[in-house]
């Protein structure tokens, strides 16, 4: 292993389907602002910046070239990572590996997305390659109407369930200044009430496109002491690619492939002696596309046995109040900057170690969490985050 | 963490439209090549297998990433007859920008699985929610024209009684 890193400040932009008071650059520069002021930190600290951006989704060439002046950047050191929907946690583990190389003692990392510049779903429906059916494929969602079907079969949870999950994703969200959707649902009927999308999912089953940016600032355990009283040390990060199923994407209805999450999982409870993930582990926050998605990478995470994600959502384990809450920050679902999802995942489980979540920090104390990602397909990070190494 | 409030400040801006169509040219590849050209000429679903392994390489590629080896010209004709393993249906209209054309509820696509073995992606011709859960066996219609698209020369994937 390298030197240690600390996440030593965070920041984000709040969420919002439109922007048009600003351009990419200038609302990304909100959340680098944000990070350096929560470090007390300035532009001139920051060795190397860091990026993560799907401009395909966008259509912007470059973006990264527009905005070296807003974050820091300016004659600096630093890469662009685009790995799909794991971009933004990608970017983290980019940051990590050169602050704990030795080569920077800071570094700033950056996921973004403005979604009103382009149209994602059709970014995706366009940009698949021709031979998985361009056009045949309805975006991300389509995709993952087959996931949730394929677990509804698998595991014999109900769409009751998964309205469970999406009341508890905007509990969340209500609580979280920086979340895009705030519904306010009272009801599981509310949810099943809701249009199909694709059938089965629903639109209140799946993530909406939001603009918005997260940025997080990296530093060696030297550093990271001056910097901060509270910094939360980045303890390992996993990735795993793999090809994509070849019965589909996200499901696989043939139960005979290889889930990249139970891989990741393996090797990161096995690399820091995680024997029970759901007591060695207090909380996490996942990458859930849909509220289905959610109750399968439970299992895939180890948080429960195969085929009983639904039964921890029956019993409200992973509510704020539980005994291992996920995603109180509202989640994926209700947040969902693409190039900054997954740096989101991250920032909000370090501000659950810190205790400075505010309105959503869980009711239990926080002293190891999880933020996972999910790309397309069928790609995981995971990133393993402690108060004390 | 603060948030910095923008938007409250209410600034003038432009809005900048730009409406022009853009051309798109895809190589297909030498092996790719092939699947098209058979397709648009034969109405016929080629690939071509490994060497060492044996498995139908899909698509067809020039090496078998599991072997590590070229896998040549060893042409296999596919069925295009398979079971459909997954399905679902588009309830909210899409459209598809690259060939301009509307996806419109219920669009059902599915995925199946040919009698080779191989896992394809396409639509079904069943477009009645409550029929499609019990469309199992199906075939594909080719396009008699515009074809040279590939996959896409096929129109959809038809139930068959057997």
């Amino acid at each position: 292993m390298g030197n240690r890193v600390a996440i030593v400040g965070i920041g984000q932009t709040y969420h919002k389907s439109a922007r048009k008071d600003v351009n990419q650059q200038e609302m990304v520069g909100e959340a680098v602002r944000a990070a350096l002021a929560d470090a007390q930190m300035k532009a001139k600290d920051v060795e190397a910046v860091f990026t993560s951006n799907m401009e395909t989704f966008e259509g912007l060439f470059l973006p990264d070239h527009l905005m070296a002046d807003e974050i820091a950047a300016y004659m600096k050191p630093g890469l662009k990572v685009a790995t799909g929907g794991t971009s933004g946690a990608s970017v983290v583990e980019e940051g990590f590996h050169f602050v704990a190389s030795g080569l920077f003692d800071t570094a700033l990392v950056i996921g973004f997305e403005k979604q009103d510049t382009g149209d994602t779903t059709a970014a995706i429906t366009a940009a698949v390659t021709p031979v998985w059916g361009k056009g045949v494929a309805t975006g991300a969602i389509g995709e993952f109407a087959k996931q949730a079907l394929t677990y509804m079969e698998r595991s014999g949870a109900k769409e009751e369930h998964a309205a469970m999950v999406r009341l508890k994703a905007d509990k969340g969200a209500c609580r979280n200044p920086y979340a895009h959707l705030k519904l306010g649902l009272k009801s599981i009927k509310e949810v099943l009430d809701s249009g199909y999308l694709v059938w089965p999912l629903r639109l209140l089953d799946f993530c909406p496109q939001s603009c918005g940016a997260c940025a997080l600032i990296l530093a060696s355990e030297s550093r990271a002491k001056k910097i901060t009283k509270k910094p939360v040390w980045i303890a390992d990060v996993v990735t795993v690619h793999q090809e994509p199923f070849r019965a589909g994407s996200f499901g696989d209805p043939t139960g005979t492939e290889e889930y990249s999450q139970d891989i990741a999982a393996e090797r990161l409870y096995k690399r820091n002696g995680i024997t029970n993930p759901m007591k060695d582990i207090c909380m996490a926050e996942i990458y859930e596309p849909s509220n289905w998605e959610e109750m399968s990478h439970y299992e895939h995470y180890h948080f429960c046995e195969k085929g009983e994600g639904w039964k921890l959502v029956e019993k409200g384990i992973t509510e704020m109040e539980g005994a291992f809450p996920v995603n109180p920050s509202g989640g994926v679902i209700a947040t969902n900057p693409i190039g900054g999802t997954p740096t989101i995942r991250v920032a909000e489980a370090a501000l659950q170690v810190r205790g400075d979540a505010g309105e959503h920090q869980v009711t239990r104390d926080v002293h190891t969490a999880v933020a996972t990602a999910l790309g397309g397909p069928n790609w995981t990070v995971m990133t393993l985050l402690r108060r004390s190494l | 963490m603060t948030t910095e409030k923008t938007a409250e400040k209410k600034p003038e801006y432009l809005k900048v439209e730009i409406a022009r169509p853009r051309s798109y040219k895809w190589s297909s590849g030498k092996y790719l090549g092939k699947l098209y050209k058979e397709a648009l000429e034969k109405k016929k679903l080629v690939t071509n297998r490994c060497p060492k392994c044996k498995q139908l390489m899909w698509p067809p590629m020039a090496v078998c990433g599991r072997c590590n080896v070229a896998t040549g010209e060893d042409w296999v004709e596919m069925s295009d007859t398979g079971t459909v393993v997954q399905y679902t249906y588009l309830v909210f209209p899409l459209w598809d920008p690259h060939y301009g054309d509307r996806l419109a509820n219920p669009y059902p696509t599915a995925t199946i699985k040919l009698d080779n073995g191989v896992f394809l992606v396409h639509f079904l011709e069943e477009k009645d929610p409550e029929k499609l859960k019990k469309v199992k066996r199906v075939q594909a219609v080719w396009k008699e024209e515009g074809r040279g698209r590939g996959l896409a020369d096929i129109l959809c994937f038809r139930t068959i009684e057997e």
